[in-house]
């Protein structure tokens, strides 16, 4: 039979010669030469003899950047907003349909909005095959190098929301390459979904949900307590403060227990230096004062009166709202979630209907 | 040691003990520091093994327990210690039970002869290279024990692999030492040593060739020989790869061990690697001069022995230490050569195993020994034995004769069987035109 | 007259060499094997009924899963298959990359294949630790490009996941100077050792007709004498524009299945300087087709093979319009050497049917699927 570009070759067994231990002598040198050459290390791919142990928990491999294990979520630092939107093409291109989403809902209008409220993947079953981080069109899921995973604790591995969260700078840490092709793309899309996020929902993990559970109480309150002194129109800014005060007071709080006597200017520094999560809290909630304050400052005059009375008026909900929360618990809460996630799903699958269509 | 006591209760203290007890005293004392040192050998050479092995893998091997791990053979140990012992449901609990002792057992007596250093032999049987294999080969009875005993089929096939391969390698390993024991004339493991003295050239064969301690048997063509069918077939008996076919892990699980564990399983470990470090020490003291090398026999010229009462027991002690040091780096160079051949090669099949002993080394082994009886004859015999034409020939030709006379023989010998051997391994090939053409009629 | 008994021995599901769990039902006669009956089936993941239940582009990591060795050969045959149900074309630069990984793949799995057949043989691992550091080296470079080390899933239909990281050419390259030390030195120690001349000639010899009606593929059937490639038979991919040599046998044993191995790495190396030397450089969007992450064939179906390093693997799709196939169905190279298993064991020794099974390079994920 003919090929083209290329022969057939009969594979020669060399028969005929007297075999006497040659062929045995020659594999003892070459072990020979093996255990000679292995008193020095292998580190280049064009070496054949020397040791290439990795001795690993005291060294580890350099991973390179399109490492993948298992799925996490990015916020932006500076603003703590979430990169997700909750558009579920990672729940849909998830072949072993282990990411669970809920979008969240703003609470005002009952509108779902592009911010999830709980996201959950099952690391224990998750392949990590990546196919999330490619379908992601927001950037917002990508693949992390820690791979240290083993636990005794099985549920352990179902990852929530506050679990999976990472600053960018974590991101850009681990793969700076290919954080930098889609860089521009991504925060100009978070910039889009912020603008369409009511208040803190997609902030993220520890303090979003802090705040989210403020104010979903918050709304309760409101809900159960209709005669209340102030109108519904600048009800809205008074909302939108409050519950950043709180969380502002509450970081400052904690700042201030953590730094003993120290003066509360000092406060966050060696809050940093204890817990980066409430440092970052307390910046945000103070960035973000600032800001109401200063749009309070800049809003029509007929409102400015207004906002001093509904400050107290919602200072004073609040408390009442801590109050009523620490006696019942979350229970007024737990079905507006559940309505939430009914809603997400079913306006989800109305999606998918119309794109399959 | 027997002649250090003595001379330290008898002279020193004036004690006058009698003789027995002495040697009580002298027996006790070297069982207690053998049964100590026994097991530690066991645990080095396995770590030993590993690390050697490891670098011939471009590994680097176990280095994490203590300073370069040294103490993974005492973790390990620690495992077995601590493991469960299960015993089968089927099993014959008795016969189980005692198996791993039956094969212990003999590897501990087989050092009752061996030499560590001059003067340092436990007990000088004078038919002690008789001993040491006759013991050994006691152990094939544990073998077969345990392995009929677990009542599982992978053990019992071990076991009986164990068994032929043991009985028709000690054929091979008995004769290529009887052509040593023909040269020497003596089956005592001391004079052997003790034969090995000069500077390439026996000093026994020649006189007056100066006494490096270098004079090895594996130096003339009958001790190569012998040593190379020797060593192959101490690589048979002690179970080493490429003869590891009773434990053969990719084929029987693990031969006779597959139903042990705990330290039942630790104990066949440790009678694998001591029965190990016996074949090296012995390989080492019959082809390699044992403890001879430079320097000892002068320092133990100097000491108190029975020949020299009036000698200096500081030199007993410089003797002794670079006697043992030659012995057990001779021993462990033996050690590293099985672990080298452990990692170059794969396993034979038991019946090609039968075939390379039965076949090519029984075979060589007997030529080895007609040459070995030339020798000594063109050596040592002279008119009165009826060889009266070597008689006026000076000692250094009639060494030079019989070494290129015995030389010839062997090479010969070598690859007229070797090639005949490889014609019969073909022919034994050949018969698959039998299971070729039932298999084309499958087609 | 002495009269003996048969006598019947499980050599697995848990056992050191059947490379998996996989059970033969050996019948033997003190050492010879009178009849060998395999039993497979323990690692059923139901493969075929999943990826029915899949997008198209979602099976695509589980063929990473068939033959955890070669995923890339696995992810080649399907993306293959589903190119051609949907009619995508794949550019230049995306074609010699698939090129590039497939006979990478070759390269390990024989090393990989060869090293586990001297352990089956007894060897104390030292082979498979030398083939296991090549092996090691190139799913390096694997894991730069693709992100992960065994399974890749770096192919996507009408390309590939993404393009070379930088640093990956001079690794390659110097990857390709180690290469024919690597093969020659395995070269030197299977060679012409006695020992495993004795282990592997005229070992589980399979005829040529046998091996053509069991439908035997890969180095398996090449090693009996038929110089059957897909690579040459029906060049897919960009093949026909490689130079490259088709090693065959004598006769069929397993020195010859041995001999076939260490030739073929020589080949892919081959082609692997070929495709440095041709491969073109347009970079970026053409390799990562991100838009077409959900394919929507049209009704039909397809057939689509490829020449992994075990042999042929064909990917069989039935479309029904939709967005999930509605019959998928893995024709695995592993599994169909294995059925002569029992015609090539018979009249050896019990130590030669692990010699044997270790030739035929078997992996059981693909087995059972």
């Amino acid at each position: 039979m003919d090929i083209q570009r290329g022969n057939i070759i009969v594979m020669d067994r060399r028969r005929g010669t007297l075999r006497a231990g040659q062929g045995l002598l020659q594999g003892l040198k070459v072990v020979w030469d093996h255990w000679v050459g292995s008193f020095r290390k292998n580190d280049n791919f064009s070496q054949i003899h020397g040791t290439f142990t990795i001795e690993y928990p005291d060294e580890r491999m350099k991973l390179p950047q399109a490492y993948r294990n298992m799925p996490v979520l990015l916020y932006d630092d500076e603003t703590g907003q979430e990169l997700c939107t909750a558009c579920y093409q990672c729940a849909r291109a998830c072949p072993p349909e282990v990411i669970h989403i809920t979008q969240a809902k703003d609470p005002n209008t009952g509108k779902m909005v592009p911010a999830s409220l709980e996201f959950i993947i099952e690391y224990d079953a998750c392949m990590s095959c990546g196919l999330c981080a490619e379908a992601c069109p927001f950037d917002a899921i990508k693949m992390d190098h820690f791979y240290e995973l083993s636990t005794d604790n099985r549920m352990g591995l179902m990852q929530r929301k506050a679990d999976l969260n990472r600053p960018v700078s974590y991101y850009t840490s681990i793969a700076p390459d290919l954080w930098d092709e889609v860089k521009e793309g991504a925060m100009k899309k978070l910039q889009g979904s912020i603008k369409r996020r009511p208040d803190v929902i997609g902030i993220a993990g520890h303090l979003s949900e802090k705040i989210a559970a403020r104010r979903r109480q918050l709304a309760a309150e409101a809900a159960a307590s209709p005669p209340a002194p102030v109108a519904a129109a600048p009800a809205a800014p008074a909302g939108k403060l409050s519950p950043e005060e709180k969380a502002a007071k509450l970081a400052a709080m904690r700042a201030a227990k953590a730094g003993g006597a120290e003066p509360a200017a000092e406060a966050p520094a060696p809050a940093a230096e204890l817990s980066p999560a409430d440092a970052k809290a307390a910046k945000l909630a103070a960035i973000k004062a600032a800001n109401a304050a200063k749009k309070a400052a800049e809003s029509p005059a007929a409102e400015v009166p207004a906002a001093p009375l509904d400050e107290k008026a919602a200072k004073l909900a609040a408390i009442r709202a801590a109050n009523a929360a620490k006696a019942a618990a979350e229970a007024p809460a737990a079905p507006l979630d559940e309505k939430a996630a009914k809603l997400a799903a079913i306006r989800a699958a109305n999606a998918a209907k119309k794109k399959s269509e | 040691m027997h002649d250090v006591i003595n001379h330290l209760i008898n002279t020193v203290f004036g004690l006058g003990w009698p003789g027995w007890a002495i040697s009580l005293i002298a027996y006790l004392l070297i069982a207690t520091i053998l049964f100590m040192i026994v097991p530690f050998q066991m645990l080095f050479l396995t770590y030993f093994e590993r690390r050697a092995i490891a670098r011939m893998q471009d590994r680097v091997g176990p280095n994490r327990v203590g300073p370069e791990g040294i103490f993974q053979p005492v973790a390990d140990g620690v495992k077995m210690f601590t493991k469960e012992d299960i015993v089968p449901d089927a099993a014959d609990k008795w016969v189980h039970l005692i198996g791993p002792g039956i094969v212990v057992a003999p590897t501990m007596f087989m050092f009752a002869v061996l030499p560590w250093g001059p003067g340092m032999v436990p007990f000088d049987m004078n038919i002690g290279l008789l001993f040491f294999f006759a013991i050994s080969s006691v152990s094939a009875v544990g073998l077969m024990a345990s392995g009929w005993a677990s009542n599982n089929k992978f053990a019992l096939l071990g076991a009986m692999r164990a068994v032929a391969q043991m009985v028709s390698y000690e054929i091979p390993a008995v004769l290529s030492l009887l052509a040593i024991v023909l040269v020497t004339g003596s089956l005592s493991i001391v004079d052997l040593i003790t034969f090995q003295s000069g500077l390439f050239i026996s000093s026994s064969d020649v006189p007056g060739i100066p006494d490096f301690g270098l004079g090895w048997f594996v130096f003339t063509p009958v001790g190569f020989l012998a040593f190379i069918a020797f060593f192959i077939a101490a690589l048979a008996e002690g179970e080493r790869t490429p003869f590891d076919i009773p434990e053969a892990d990719s084929e029987i699980v693990a031969g006779y061990m597959t139903e042990y564990s705990g330290m039942k399983f630790g104990l066949f470990y440790l009678a694998q690697y001591v029965l190990n470090f016996l074949l090296c020490a012995i390989t080492a003291i019959i082809f390699f001069g044992g403890w001879q090398g430079p320097g000892v026999g002068w320092l133990y010229a100097q000491a108190i022995t029975p020949a020299n009462p009036a000698g200096n027991g500081l030199f007993n002690v410089l003797a002794g230490v670079l006697g043992v040091f030659y012995f057990l780096a001779k021993t462990y160079f033996f050690f590293f050569v099985m672990v080298w051949v452990r990692g170059a090669y794969a396993r034979l099949r038991i019946d090609q195993l039968m075939d390379f002993g039965w076949k090519l080394l029984i075979p060589l082994t007997l030529v080895n020994v007609v040459s070995a009886a030339i020798w000594v004859g063109l050596t040592k015999w002279g008119a009165a034995d009826g060889l009266a034409f070597v008689e006026g020939w000076a000692p250094l030709m009639r060494w030079a004769v019989a070494f290129v006379i015995t030389l010839v023989m062997n090479l010969v010998a070598y690859f007229f069987l070797v090639r005949v051997y490889s014609q019969s391994q073909d022919e034994r090939a050949r018969l698959d035109d039998e299971v070729l053409e039932r298999l084309t009629n499958v087609a | 007259m002495l009269k003996t008994e048969e006598l019947q021995i499980n050599i697995g599901p848990q056992h050191p060499s059947t490379h998996g769990v996989f059970r033969m039902i050996v019948t033997v006669d003190g050492e010879t094997i009178t009849d060998l009956k395999p039993v497979f089936g323990y690692l059923h993941r139901n493969h075929e009924q999943i990826a029915e239940v899949n997008t198209y582009l979602q099976n695509m990591p589980y063929t990473d899963r068939l033959d955890y060795f070669n995923s890339m050969a696995n992810n080649h045959a399907y993306a293959l298959a589903v190119e051609k149900l949907v009619g995508i074309e794949v550019p230049e630069r995306a074609e010699y990359l698939r090129v590039l990984m497939v006979e990478l793949t070759r390269i390990l799995n024989h090393a990989g294949a060869l090293g586990f057949l001297i352990n089956d043989m007894g060897a104390w691992q030292t082979q498979l630790a030398f083939g296991m550091r090549e092996r090691e080296k190139i799913l390096d470079l694997f894991e730069s490009a693709s992100g992960a080390r065994l399974m890749c899933n770096y192919f996507r239909f009408g390309g590939v996941a993404r393009d070379l990281p930088p640093d990956f050419m001079p690794r390659l390259k110097d990857l390709l100077i180690a290469m024919p030390a690597f093969v020659d030195e395995m070269e030197r120690l299977l060679r012409e050792n006695e020992i495993l001349l004795q282990r592997s000639e005229n070992i589980g010899v399979l005829p040529k007709e046998v091996a053509i009606s069991y439908s035997v593929t890969g180095p398996m059937l090449r090693a009996s004498g038929v110089p059957y490639d897909i690579r040459r038979a029906e060049p897919y991919s960009i093949y026909d524009r490689f130079d490259f040599d088709v090693p065959v046998g004598a006769v069929g044993d397993v020195y010859d299945r041995i001999l076939v191995r260490i030739e073929e790495m020589r080949q892919s190396k081959r082609i692997i300087e070929q495709v440095i030397a041709q491969l073109p450089d347009a970079q970026g969007g053409h390799i990562n087709p991100k838009a077409r992450q959900n394919v929507r064939p049209p009704a039909g179906d397809v057939y689509a093979r490829v020449e992994t390093p075990k042999g042929e693997l064909g990917f069989y799709l039935v479309s029904d319009g939709s967005l999930k196939p509605y019959r998928y169905k893995v024709r695995a190279p592993s599994f169909i050497n294995l059925t002569p298993l029992g015609d090539m064991c018979r009249g050896y020794k019990v130590a030669d049917v692990v010699v044997i099974l270790g030739s035929i390079d078997i992996v059981m994920g693909e087995v059972d699927r």
